[in-house]
Order: structure tokens, then C-alpha cells, then sequence
């Protein structure tokens, strides 16, 4: 196998010749030349508009060329010659092309010539001048030396006088072979064709050599005719190299697996080719790390690194340890990950090697923010600092050397922590808006996936989901085909819990239904996508009262919480968890897990966004119980909070809490003050369930009110009214969710107001409604 | 020559015999030239069933170990066949010391060889402990000799020898390496040669002659004895080894490298047997030494009488029409051969050479993919590639193939002067003189290199001409020397030589400025044209160094048997007639000059310069003949 040519580049340069030499007509060249560079030149530029499926289709067409020559028959059939016998399409003259090469001297001759494609230098010039020949027609078309034709008809001529001997053999031998598809169509449309042609030695020897000559050609061409199934395909080290760059770009870039197919195709090849490069171990590494083995990911990184511990005067040992922390990291053996992260700092600096060492710092700082449990004995030891200290540490040395994916990720954190510590938005703002315009002014495209998720975010916490969703919308579209697999996974299932929120389950599971299936094979984007889903169906289950479904997936949720690596899906499932006890009536459990989260968060010290959401949950507990004036001073904390830091989604349930205490208190008419100031801008935020469950707390507050006027009077009439109206308008909203139990609530409710209005008819009616309602309820069950 | 049915049979027997025998003394290379042979004598038309059942009881029994036919060591070797066996094996696995240990320990051969160091002077490897030995000790351990049979004892002191050799071969490490001076020198030869001599010694009966071993310690001893130059001794010994054991192809192998001119192998064919491998012999020491007369197509073509399909005589007859620069009918041959033999490598590199100097580039490049197919590590393949390099000019790569060539066997000779011929086309002339030195060094033989080493002297130019002069001259020697029959100085002048060589000394001498050695080469290089089949010439082929004479086609002359043929008007020729023509007009000889400028004329070269010469000759002649007149008229 030699290091760069084979059969699939003379090939080329056969098209490349016949270009200059104009038997290309003017209208096909476009075709032709776009097939020849679409192979020479890197895939980055012609290809990055296009879908991940395009994007293998690259590495797929590529192994094709390789392995059979059909490819270029696909692209020159259709076209006619410019020059030679009529009728014969492109494909034929290039057929001829390749079988003039007759011999292999021949092939020898067909290098030398290449040069003649090149145009000349002055020196040549000159020197032709001074032998008397004369310059190339104006007319003639040459190839500049340093385009890409003219730069790979170097290459390929330099490395052919690199050959070996034996290197060369192999090389027309393996031309031979992939010729020989053609040789029927050849021998059809050329008279005198012969059984022997592929080798015109033999062709001209077989009258001298009679019945012998086949001995000798099968002494010279060993397994060539013999049609062998493990024939082995003609690829050169660069191929492989190309094709396991190209691959692993891929999994670095977008973080998704080989298709199956394709893999199998290249594991193929590798094992024909038997110099395989020591990177095929680091493709190796990915997989199975993507496919969540941990065992065999391990062994394939230890290889790898075995291999290129040492090469080209570098030392790559602390890339080694930074790949291991962050392989251990991802299967959960935190203590690990430091241990190696550490290591891997204390080698970069040793080395100087201020790239890796600024992306380990980058990286244990983020670690530490995930796991503060384990970092929290580092941090007291070193020198680290609290977080906003080693942050702006790193952003000023991103600023320094110049490493602006660093820079921006740094403001993003940034960010981020300005927004969970609940300190000013517009400081949160200022850091994207900045670390925004790195990412435009370096066009870093897959950073954009952090950027975008953090505004996402921002919007959400303000209450303008329609920002929000159109954000998603935006980066899907736009964006999303240049990120890496996990961006796209998140966003589409934030999408996903907005479309719950909004009772819109179907379309939420369709939602994440559509996302690609091959990317999804990876391991961790896999058992997020699996969790996801199971999360939405179960808040369906719960509000269609489903309990016992609810805590079947409830418990295989729970079982996989400890190696649960996302904080904000373990919180959520421990959210439902509580919200299934409270609807099972099991209030006091419900209560000590509510307690012990409370507890988890204070130490971990985490976004103030839980903290409140916790706060209000044990409001809800209270009140279930109740008991809701207890719960006073909490809720008034929880509305505190969500005011400064602007909570805006959890402001209003807060609110809600509140003015629901006051009704508690009797005091009906601030509590109705409250709420009506409060719903409009809670609507805003697409949320049903809390819109509904304000709603509901309007309509006690109104009935409250109707309580205090004085009986029959019209005043009391209309509070009712009003009352049942809110109720109403609870009870659509409870609908949109699908949840049971409290549109039979509100059904109740709206009974008994009417009983107490006396309108007994419609009481009547709201109480069928509702008994047809548990009916369904219980079908839907079933 | 033809044979009947009972010699034929009695031929294959023997040759099968000889292919075991070589075979149980690890003679590789000679067991497979017999059988090659072998198989090339045609099988009987109809062999009857009870005739062939008959033969398989008779002697066909056993191919593994031939019988020996002398009683007393057929006895020793029954007795040693355990040990035999384990030293075969080891031979067969290339551990050459063990094998040799075997038979022969250390201590035995210290005791075998210091006796004769206190006896004699104490030089050679001086071995501390062999000297406190006394000399009663030297029967016994003769005797330790003795008890070994012939065969193991062979076995032994082979492995040694090859042991040395590889030694010496490791020594010399990079080929043209700052080691690789030739002057490393196999360290066992000394052993070996004191064992044999005691051996032989000891069989000496009273009236001093030897008692007649089996040929194969003869023929080792005959080897030595050569590897330590001593020429004389060693023709005695292998001799006497071909005597016994004719089928030993190795053997009369040594014997051709010891000839170096014709009378020699005449007056030693008078003392070898006349059987059917000397006739080989003699032909292909013949072809070795450059001959191609009729004689030699003739005695060829019976002998592929009786082995039509060996491609040992094959290739004797393809060189020989090589030789007589039949370059086509050679190709021919080799070409069959081929197709015969797809898998033999075995020369041909002088196939390769063929095909370069006819630029069959092609069938060359074919040729080396053959080759490099069946095996690219053999000295044949590297040089035939090589070749092909070179007829692409792609001289950096055929040095490192003829390098390659080199490593894997130190004495291809073919390889160092083409490298030779490499390097001067790289402009590297020491490296270039280095390579011709090397050349000739392993074959005195070689005009070729003789001639490169020439040529190269020349391009150095300042202080070499002389020795430039003298390397032509040996190189005219090597070409022709054995023809003329008698030496060059004395046969100057009826000699056939290689016009170019000749022109190229005179050339020389002339720029030495001694013109009158100058005059009497190019004198010399004009009469090369006369012969009766001078005249008209067909075109001369691509002029290749390997041929210095590629300018004198005669094609077929060799057939017509002429004996003094000449060359024809060639290119060198030519110059050597335009620059006698001028030379004559120096020295105002007008009359040969005008003669000599008509002939250029008359051969249709140069004949712009020649017509201008002969005006120039004529209007001399006229001013001379008119001054002639005047004075005449004067007086």
C-alpha cells in the first residue's frame, strides 16, 4: 500500500489530462471539474451547509472512489466528447485513457508526463528558449503550479518517484485490478480488444510464449484474475487518513457516531490496508466512548496515547490525561476526572502548552460548578479561588493569548452564574451581548449552541416564552446543522417541555421524535433523549391521574437518579416525584422529600431559580394540608426572591401563593387586587397549569367576596359570577393539560357555586359533567 | 552426441545420486543445478510397469540418504547417523557453530591444531591452552579426526567456512561502508585448513600419494585453498575432487573462477575426466571467458540434444549469442527460457542487461515486476530493477537497487559495475572508481569494469591518464586476450580489438601528447573494420557501455563461422580515420591523407568534413606541387 496514490487517483489525473487536453466539452466542465475537486479539495468548505446526512454521504462517496471505478461512470456517461470518433461518450475516451496505460512502463511514462499539464517556469521557459522550443499555445490550457490540479499532479508525481520498486508493482498491479470493471464495456466498443490487453508485454510476448504465456502472467499478477471475495481494496495511507480525520472532525464536531454502514465499509478497508495509523485507535476511543463502553473506550485511549506518546518532538502526554479526565468524568468516576484534570494541569505547564492548559482550567472550573461535591475539598486546599475570581482569571488569559472560543465561553459562564446567583440581568445580558459578538466577529459557528441556550434560558426566566421559543426556533434552524448533537438534543427538548407545558404532550413526544436517529445512538444524548421522554409521558400520566403508570416510570427514573449527570432533569424527576405523592394524598413523605431537597440545595449552593421553585412547593404542601398561613413567611421569601432576581415564571405562582393566604385570611379583596394584576402577565408565559391554578385562586377569592355581601343582594350575585367565570376559565385551562383531578375540581366548584346561586338546573348539569368527567378519567385510565 | 536408453537411465541415476549427496552435505545450490538437470533429460517414451516396479526395488528405494559404497565408512556412518541428523538439522536452521560443534568441539579442534603450532612456528591463532598440550597428544586427536566420517566431517568444517563467511560478511557492515574495504577476511579459513591437512596427511600412504577419498573433502579443501590464493594447490585439489565425484557442480564452478585465460582451461582440460559434465564445464568456462566461436554453438547444441529443456544450457546458449552480440536471437532465447521457467530467476540479470541495451523499456519493466513478484530480496531481482532505473535515468534509485543487490551478495559482480556505471553518471567518480575496483577485485575477468575504470580514469583526467592507458589496455586484455591466444604486446597487430577501447587509448595518448602511441592505436582501431565481412553494415544498435562495441552490429556473423571477421565501418572507426586524415595533414603525408578523407567519403560519414579535407589536401598539394615546379623551373 503505498502512502498516497492509488488506482482512484490516476484515475483523476487521467480526468485531469483530459481536461487540458480539452476533450472535456465546454459544457460538461463544470460537472467534471467539480467530481475531480470535490475529491482533492477538504470537505470543510464545499460541504458545511449541508444536512448530517450529507455529511457522511461525503466519507461514504469517497470510500466508493476508492473501491470501484463506477463512480466516475456515474459522472461522465451523460456527457458527450469535445474531440475524437462521434457518438463516443466522455466515459469511453476516459476508459481509453486509462487503458492506453498498457504496460508498466507505461504507467511510468503516464507520471513523467504529467508534467507536461503544469505550466512551465521562467527557468524552464527560458531553457526552452534557449533549445529552441517553442512556447505553449496561449490557447493551451495549463495548470498554475500551485493550484489545487496543479498542486495534486505534484504531489502524485513527486510521490510516485517516491515509490519503491515493490510499491510500484503493487500500484499497477492494483490499477489492473481496478480496471479491469471495465473491460467489458472496453472490449465491446474496441475490436481489438484481447483477453491479454491489461498488460501489453504479455500481449505481444503471447506469440512467443504460446500456451506459457499465461503461466508467467499469473507468476506476475498473482490473485489478479482470480476473482477473490477477499480481494483487497487498493487504499492508500492517505485515504485512511483522510477518511478517520474526516470521521472523528465529525465526532468531535457534532458528537454523533459513524452510521453502521459506513463503518462497516471502513473497517474494511482498514484491515486491507496493513499499515493502519495509530489514529484509527483515537476513532476507536470515540466510539466506544460515544457508545458508552466504558471499558473498551478506556483501553483504546491508553492505546492510542502508547502509540503517539512521543511524536514529532511534541509530548502529548497531557492531552492524554485531559482526554482521560474527561472520559472518566463522563461515566461518573468524578474523583478520577480531578485526579487526571490536575495532573493534566500541572503537565501543561510544565510543557508550556498554554492552549491545553487554559481548556483544563476552563474545564475543572465548569466541573466544579457541576459537582461542587467533589471539588469542594480542592478548592479549600488551593489556590483556585472562589469561582468569579478564577473566571475572570480566565477570561483575561483568553484575552491574552488570543483564544477566543475560551474568551467567550468564559463571559457566557459569566452569565450564567450572574443569572442562577439571581444578581442583575442586565449584567447577565452584558456578557452574552459581548461574548456574542466574539462568536460573530470569529464566526465561531459551534459555540453558538452554548450562546443560544443561555438566551433561552434568560427569556424563560423573564416569562417571555414566546422569546424563548422563537430563540429555539432560531437556533434549529439556522444554526443547529453546525453545533454539536448534544445543543440540538437540548434545545429540541426544551421545545419539547414548553409543548407539555402547554398540555401539547403528542406533539412534544413527535417533537423529539423527529430528532435524528443515527446521532442519537451516542450513549449520553441516547439516555438524556430516553429520560426526556419518559419524563414527558409521566407528567401526562400524572395529570391524567394515571398514578400507578405515574410510578412505574416514576421508579425507573428514580433508579438511574444517582448517575444522573444532568442536575436540571434529576430536579425535575424529584419535582414529579413529589407532585405524584402529594396527588397519592401521601402529604407527610411528600414533605420530608421536599425537606431533604431544600437541604441538598443549601449545601450545594445552587440556582436561586430551585430555590425558589422549592420554596413554593412547600407553600403547596402547606396549603394542601390546609394549613396555608404557615406557609406565609415562605411564600413571602419565595416572592422576594423571584422579584429581585426576576424570576418572572416563579414570581407569579408566588403571587398566587400569597393571594391565596390572604383569601385564607379572609382578606378576599387585596387577594383579588393581586391576582388580577398578576394574570395578564402571567398568560405571557404559556404556563397552564400555573395560569389555571390563578385562576382558580381568582375564583375562590371572588366567591369569598360574594360570601361577605350581604345574601341575595346583587353584589353577591355578581362576585359569584365572576367566581364561576375564573372557575371557567380554570377549568379550560386545566383541560389543556389534560389534568383530571382538577378539571373534576373545578367542575365541582362550579357546581356548588351554582347550587349556592341557586340556579339548580346548571348545578345539575355541572354535576353530570362532572361524574361523566371521572368516567372518562377512569377509561382514560384503563 | 546422443545417448541411448541404458546411458540415459545410467545418467539419471547418477544424477539423482548426486542430488542426494549434495543434499546430505547441504551443497544447496549444487543439489539443485543436478536436479534441474535431471528433469531436463526427457522421460523414456513407454516405461514398461515391471521395468519401473524392478528400478523401484533396485536403487530408488531411498532418496533421503544415498549408500555409501565404501564398507569402512558406510560402517561410520551408520554408527554417527543420530548426530549426523542433529547436525543437518542445524545446518538447515543456519546455526553454523552448533552444527559444527556437533562433529567437531572446540576442544578437539584445539587439540587437532595446537600440536602442529609447537611443532611449527607458533603463528596463526595462537591458543594459550594448545600449547601446554605435548605433542604425544597429536595421534589421538588425529585420531579423533579420523573416527568422523567424511561426510560429517565435510558437514562440519562447511558450517565453519559458511559461519566464517557470514562473519566476514557482517564485518564488513554497509556495503562501500567505511568497513567495507575487502579487506575483511574469513577467520575460519585457517582452521579448516589445518584440519584438512592433517586429515589428508593422515590418509597419505607410503609412496606419498593419497589415498582416494570421496571427492567432497577435496573439493572443500580445493575451495580454501583458493579463498587463500592459492591457486595452484587448490586447481590440484579439485581436480582430483571432480575425478571422484563428477556430478559436484560447486566444484567445477571453483574451477572456472581459478581459470582466467583460455590456454589455462585448455592445458587443465587435458587433465580432467571426460565425461558429460566436463563438456559442460568447458562450455560454460568458455562463455564465462568471453568466447563465442562455432565450436562452442556446436558442442552446445548437442548437449541440449540430451537436455532439451535444461535451462542451465538455456542459458548458456542465450549468453553465447550475447556474447557474439546477437542481441536478438539472446533475447529470444532468454524470452523462452522464461516462459519455460516463470519462477527461475537465476540470471537473468543478463537478461535485463539485454533488454537495456536494445531499450526494450517495456518487456524490462515487465521482466523487473516478474521478478521483484517472486522474490524481491534476490541479488537477480535488485539488479534487474535497477536496470530499469537506469534506463529511466533514474540513477539515485538504481544505485540504491545495485546497493541492495550488493548487500544481499557481496560478490555479484554484475551489480558493482553497474554501480560503477551509475556513479558515473551521478558525476560521483571515486565512488564510480570504487565500485570498477570492487568489480574487478571479484572478477578479473570483467572488461567491463576494466573499461569503466578506464573511462573513469579518463574523466579525472589530470594524473590518470597512464593509469587510465593501462586499465583500457587490461580491459582490451580481458575482451580479447584469450582469442588472440598469445600476449597483447606480441599480437598487436593481428589482434581483433574493441574499436571503441582503442580509440579511447589513443585519444588518451593524445592528449598526453605522445602522439606516436596515438597513431599506432588509431592505426589499430582502423584495421578493426577490415575482415571479410566488412562493408556494408546495418545500423548500429543503442550503444550501452555494457557493450563498448554496441557501434559494430555484426548480427549473424557468428553464424557464418568467419573466423578474422572485422567489424565494419563504425562511428569509432570513422573518428579514428578523420583524426589519422588530419593528423596526416599535420605532418604533411598529403598523399594518405586525401586516401584517408575518400574513404570517410566513400562511407558516407562526416562527409562534409572529409570533402573539405580532401580540397584542403588538394590545394596543398597543388601549392606543393606548384613550389615543386617553381623551384624546378628555378633551378
Amino acid at each position: 500500500m503505498s502512502r498516497f496514490l492509488n488506482p482512484a487517483k490516476i484515475g483523476l489525473l487521467a480526468l485531469i489530462e483530459l481536461y487540458t487536453n480539452k476533450i472535456v466539452p465546454t459544457s460538461s466542465i463544470v460537472d467534471v471539474l467539480s467530481f475531480i475537486t470535490s475529491y482533492l479539495i477538504d470537505n470543510d468548505i464545499i460541504n458545511s451547509a449541508s444536512s448530517p446526512t450529507d455529511q457522511w454521504q461525503r466519507a461514504e462517496s469517497m470510500i466508493d472512489l476508492v473501491v470501484s471505478i463506477s463512480d466516475f461512470e456515474k459522472v461522465l456517461t451523460p456527457h458527450t466528447a469535445a474531440s475524437g470518433i462521434p457518438g463516443r461518450n466522455l466515459w469511453y475516451v476516459f476508459v481509453d485513457k486509462l487503458w492506453r496505460i498498457d504496460s508498466l512502463d507505461a504507467l511510468h511514462g503516464f507520471f513523467d508526463n504529467c508534467s507536461a499539464l503544469l505550466e512551465k517556469t521562467k527557468e524552464e521557459l527560458r531553457r526552452d528558449a534557449e533549445m529552441g522550443i517553442p512556447p505553449p499555445a496561449p490557447d493551451a490550457i495549463q495548470l498554475s503550479r500551485n493550484s489545487p490540479f496543479g498542486a495534486f499532479v505534484r504531489r502524485s508525481q513527486l510521490e510516485f518517484t517516491r515509490l519503491r520498486f515493490h510499491d510500484a508493482i503493487e500500484l499497477w498491479k492494483d490499477f489492473v485490478k481496478y480496471r479491469k470493471a471495465t473491460a467489458a464495456y472496453y472490449g465491446k466498443k474496441t475490436p481489438a480488444f484481447h483477453e491479454l490487453s491489461f498488460d501489453n508485454v504479455l500481449l505481444t510476448g503471447e506469440s512467443e510464449w504460446g500456451q506459457s504465456v499465461e503461466a508467467i502472467a499469473s507468476v506476475a499478477y498473482d490473485d489478479v484474475f482470480r476473482d477473490d471475495l477477499n480481494a483487497t481494496a487498493p487504499v492508500s495511507t492517505d485515504d485512511i487518513e483522510k477518511i478517520l480525520e474526516f470521521q472523528i472532525d465529525q465526532m468531535q464536531k457534532y458528537g454523533n457516531r459513524v452510521p453502521l454502514d459506513i463503518r462497516h465499509r471502513f473497517h474494511n478497508l482498514i484491515t486491507d490496508s496493513y499499515m493502519v495509523p495509530s489514529l484509527s485507535h483515537y476513532l476507536s476511543y470515540l466510539e466506544a466512548w460515544r457508545a458508552g463502553d466504558y471499558a473498551t473506550s478506556f483501553d483504546y485511549l491508553h492505546r492510542y496515547f502508547d502509540y503517539t506518546m512521543q511524536n514529532r518532538d511534541r509530548s502529548f502526554y497531557q492531552y492524554a490525561l485531559m482526554n482521560l479526565a474527561v472520559l472518566q468524568a463522563d461515566f461518573g468516576c468524578h474523583k478520577e476526572a480531578i485526579a487526571a484534570m490536575l495532573e493534566t494541569v500541572s503537565t501543561a505547564r510544565e510543557n508550556r502548552d498554554m492552549t491545553c492548559l487554559n481548556f483544563a482550567l476552563n474545564w475543572l472550573f465548569h466541573f466544579g460548578r457541576a459537582h461542587s461535591e467533589v471539588t469542594q475539598e480542592l478548592e479549600s486546599k488551593s489556590q483556585m479561588g472562589t469561582g468569579k475570581e478564577s473566571l475572570a482569571f480566565l477570561r483575561s488569559r483568553a484575552k491574552e493569548t488570543g483564544t477566543w472560543s475560551l474568551w467567550s465561553s468564559a463571559l457566557m459562564s459569566e452569565a450564567k452564574m450572574c443569572l442562577s446567583h439571581g444578581e442583575s440581568v442586565a449584567t447577565a445580558l452584558e456578557h452574552l451581548v459581548r461574548s456574542s459578538q466574539i462568536l460573530v466577529e470569529r464566526n465561531m459557528t459551534s459555540m453558538i449552541g452554548s450562546q443560544l441556550s443561555i438566551n433561552i434560558a434568560l427569556w424563560d426566566r423573564l416569562g417571555v416564552a414566546y422569546l424563548s421559543t422563537t430563540t429555539c426556533e432560531v437556533f434549529l434552524q439556522c444554526h443547529a446543522r453546525h453545533a454539536i448533537f448534544d445543543d440540538e438534543l437540548k434545545v429540541a427538548s426544551r421545545q419539547a417541555s414548553m409543548l407539555t407545558l402547554k398540555g401539547k404532550y403528542d406533539e412534544a413526544l413527535e417533537r423529539l421524535g423527529t430528532l435524528d436517529s443515527d446521532s442519537l445512538r451516542a450513549w449520553k444524548p441516547n439516555q438524556y433523549w430516553h429520560k426526556f421522554r419518559g419524563i414527558i409521558e409521566l407528567r401526562r400520566d400524572l395529570h391524567h391521574n394515571n398514578l400507578d403508570g405515574a410510578e412505574l416510570l416514576l421508579s425507573q427514573l428514580l433508579q438511574s437518579k444517582s448517575e444522573d449527570l444532568e442536575p436540571d432533569l434529576a430536579f425535575s424527576i424529584d419535582t414529579l416525584h413529589v407532585e405524584c405523592l402529594i396527588r397519592r394524598g401521601n402529604l407527610e413523605e411528600a414533605f420530608i422529600k421536599v425537606e431533604k431537597m431544600v437541604v441538598e440545595l443549601r449545601e450545594e449552593n445552587k440556582d436561586v431559580a430551585l430555590r425558589v421553585r422549592l420554596l413554593l412547593l412547600k407553600a403547596e404542601l402547606l396549603d394542601k394540608c390546609g394549613r396555608p398561613q404557615k406557609a406565609f413567611t415562605i411564600v413571602v421569601r419565595a416572592t422576594n426572591i423571584a422579584w429581585r432576581a426576576r424570576l418572572i415564571p416563579y414570581l407569579w405562582p408566588a403571587i398566587g401563593a400569597l393571594a391565596n393566604i390572604l383569601s385564607s385570611l379572609g382578606e378576599f379583596e387585596p387577594a383579588i387586587q393581586l391576582l388580577n394584576a398578576v394574570l395578564p402577565r402571567s398568560l405571557e408565559c404559556e404556563n397552564s397549569t400555573m395560569t389555571a391554578k390563578l385562576y382558580s385562586h381568582l375564583g375562590d377569592a371572588n366567591v369569598g367576596m360574594a360570601g361577605k355581601m350581604p345574601p341575595k343582594s346583587n353584589k353577591r350575585r355578581e362576585y359569584l359570577m365572576k367566581g364561576v367565570e375564573a372557575i371557567e376559565k380554570a377549568f379550560n385551562h386545566y383541560s389543556s393539560v389534560e389534568d383530571i383531578e382538577k378539571q373534576c375540581e373545578m367542575m365541582a366548584k362550579k357546581a356548588t357555586i351554582m347550587k349556592a346561586a341557586g340556579d339548580y338546573v346548571l348545578a345539575n348539569d355541572y354535576a353530570a359533567a362532572y361524574l361523566a368527567l371521572r368516567r372518562d378519567a377512569a377509561q382514560l385510565k384503563i | 552426441m546422443s545417448l541411448n536408453d541404458r546411458e540415459k537411465s545410467q545418467l539419471r541415476s547418477a544424477l539423482q545420486e548426486a542430488v542426494v549427496k549434495c543434499s546430505e552435505r547441504c551443497l544447496y545450490q549444487s543439489s539443485k543445478w543436478a536436479a534441474e538437470l535431471l528433469n531436463a533429460i526427457p522421460e523414456p517414451e513407454v516405461p514398461l510397469d515391471d521395468s519401473r516396479l524392478s528400478e523401484v526395488s533396485s536403487g530408488y528405494a531411498s532418496t533421503v540418504a544415498a549408500p555409501n559404497m565404501d564398507p569402512a565408512e558406510a560402517i561410520l556412518e551408520s554408527n554417527e547417523i543420530s548426530k549426523y541428523l542433529l547436525a543437518k538439522s542445524l545446518f538447515d536452521c543456519r546455526e553454523y557453530d552448533r552444527c559444527a560443534a556437533v562433529f567437531l568441539p572446540e576442544t578437539t579442534l584445539t587439540g587437532v591444531i595446537s600440536p602442529k603450532e609447537t611443532n611449527t612456528t607458533p603463528k596463526g591463532k595462537g591458543k594459550g591452552k594448545g600449547k601446554a598440550t605435548t605433542g604425544n597428544s597429536r595421534p589421538r586427536n588425529g585420531q579423533a579426526i579420523l573416527k568422523i566420517s567424511q561426510r560429517s566431517l565435510f558437514l562440519s568444517l562447511y558450517a565453519k567456512f559458511l559461519s566464517g563467511e557470514k562473519r566476514k560478511d557482517e564485518d564488513a557492515e554497509m556495503v562501500m561502508g567505511p568497513q567495507d574495504l575487502g579487506t575483511c577476511r574469513n577467520k575460519q579459513l585457517t582452521t579448516i585448513n589445518r584440519v584438512l591437512d592433517i586429515w589428508f596427511e593422515s590418509r597419505r600412504t607410503g609412496d606419498g600419494e593419497y589415498m582416494d577419498g570421496q571427492g567432497w573433502l577435496e573439493y572443500l579443501y580445493g575451495m580454501i585453498l583458493a579463498k587463500e590464493k592459492n591457486e595452484d594447490q587448490a586447481l590440484y585439489w579439485l581436480v582430483r575432487s571432480v575425478h571422484m565425484f563428477p556430478m559436484n557442480w560447486g566444484c567445477w564452478l571453483e574451477m572456472t573462477s581459478l581459470i582466467t585465460r583460455v590456454d589455462d582451461l585448455n592445458r587443465v582440460m587435458t587433465r580432467l575426466p571426460q565425461n558429460i559434465v566436463s563438456f559442460m564445464f568447458h562450455i560454460h568456462t568458455s562463455l564465462e571467458l568471453y568466447q563465442h566461436d562455432a565450436n562452442l554453438a556446436n558442442s552446445l547444441d548437442q548437449l541440449l540434444n540430451i537436455f532439451p529443456s535444461s535451462s542451465f544450457l538455456m542459458t548458456c546458449n542465450a549468453l553465447l549469442s550475447y556474447h557474439a552480440k546477437d542481441l536478438v536471437a539472446a533475447e529470444q532465447n532468454f524470452s523462452h527460457l522464461l516462459s519455460l521457467h516463470p519462477y527461475r530467476l537465476d540470471s537473468l540479470d543478463h537478461y535485463s542487461n539485454i533488454l537495456y541495451v536494445m531499450n526494450a523499456r517495456p518487456k524490462l519493466a515487465f521482466l523487473a515486476h516478474l521478478c521483484s513478484n517472486v522474490d524481491k530480496f534476490r541479488p537477480e531481482s535488485c539488479v534487474v530493477i535497477g536496470n530499469y532505473y537506469s534506463l529511466l535515468s533514474l540513477h539515485e534509485k538504481a544505485v540504491q537497487y545495485f546497493r541492495r543487490a550488493l548487500t544481499l551478495d557481496r560478490a555479484c559482480l554484475s551489480a558493482w559495475t553497474l554501480m560503477g556505471h551509475e556513479y558515473v553518471e551521478l558525476k560521483n567518480t571515486h565512488a564510480a572508481i570504487e565500485s570498477y575496483r570492487r568489480a574487478v577485485d571479484v572478477n578479473r575477468r570483467d572488461y567491463r569494469a576494466w573499461y569503466g575504470l578506464g573511462q573513469t580514469y579518463e574523466v579525472l583526467e589530470m594524473h590518470a591518464n597512464q593509469d587510465g592507458i593501462k586499465a583500457l589496455k587490461r580491459a582490451l586484455l580481458a575482451d580479447n586476450y584469450y582469442e588472440a591466444g598469445s600476449s597483447f604486446e606480441s599480437a598487436a597487430d593481428s589482434m581483433r580489438g574493441d574499436p571503441e577501447i582503442l580509440l579511447q587509448i589513443a585519444g588518451m595518448y593524445d592528449t598526453l601528447g605522445e602522439v606516436e602511441d596515438a597513431k599506432a592505436y588509431m592505426e589499430m582501431c582502423v584495421a578493426q573494420e577490415v575482415g571479410p565481412a566488412g562493408g556494408s553494415q546495418d545500423e548500429p544498435v543503442a550503444i550501452h557501455r555494457d557493450s563498448p562495441g554496441g557501434g559494430s552490429d555484426d548480427a549473424g556473423e557468428g553464424s557464418r563461422g568467419a573466423g578474422t571477421e572485422g567489424t565494419g565501418v563504425t562511428a569509432a572507426t570513422s573518428k579514428a580515420r578523420m583524426w589519422l586524415a588530419r593528423f596526416a595533414m599535420r605532418t604533411e603525408d598529403y598523399a594518405t591523407a586525401g586516401r584517408l578523407a575518400n574513404e570517410l567519403c566513400q562511407d558516407g560519414v562526416e562527409v562534409e568534413e572529409a570533402k573539405a579535407l580532401i580540397r584542403e589536401v588538394r590545394s596543398r598539394t597543388e601549392s606543393a606541387g606548384g613550389d615543386g615546379a617553381a623551384r624546378g623551373r628555378a633551378s
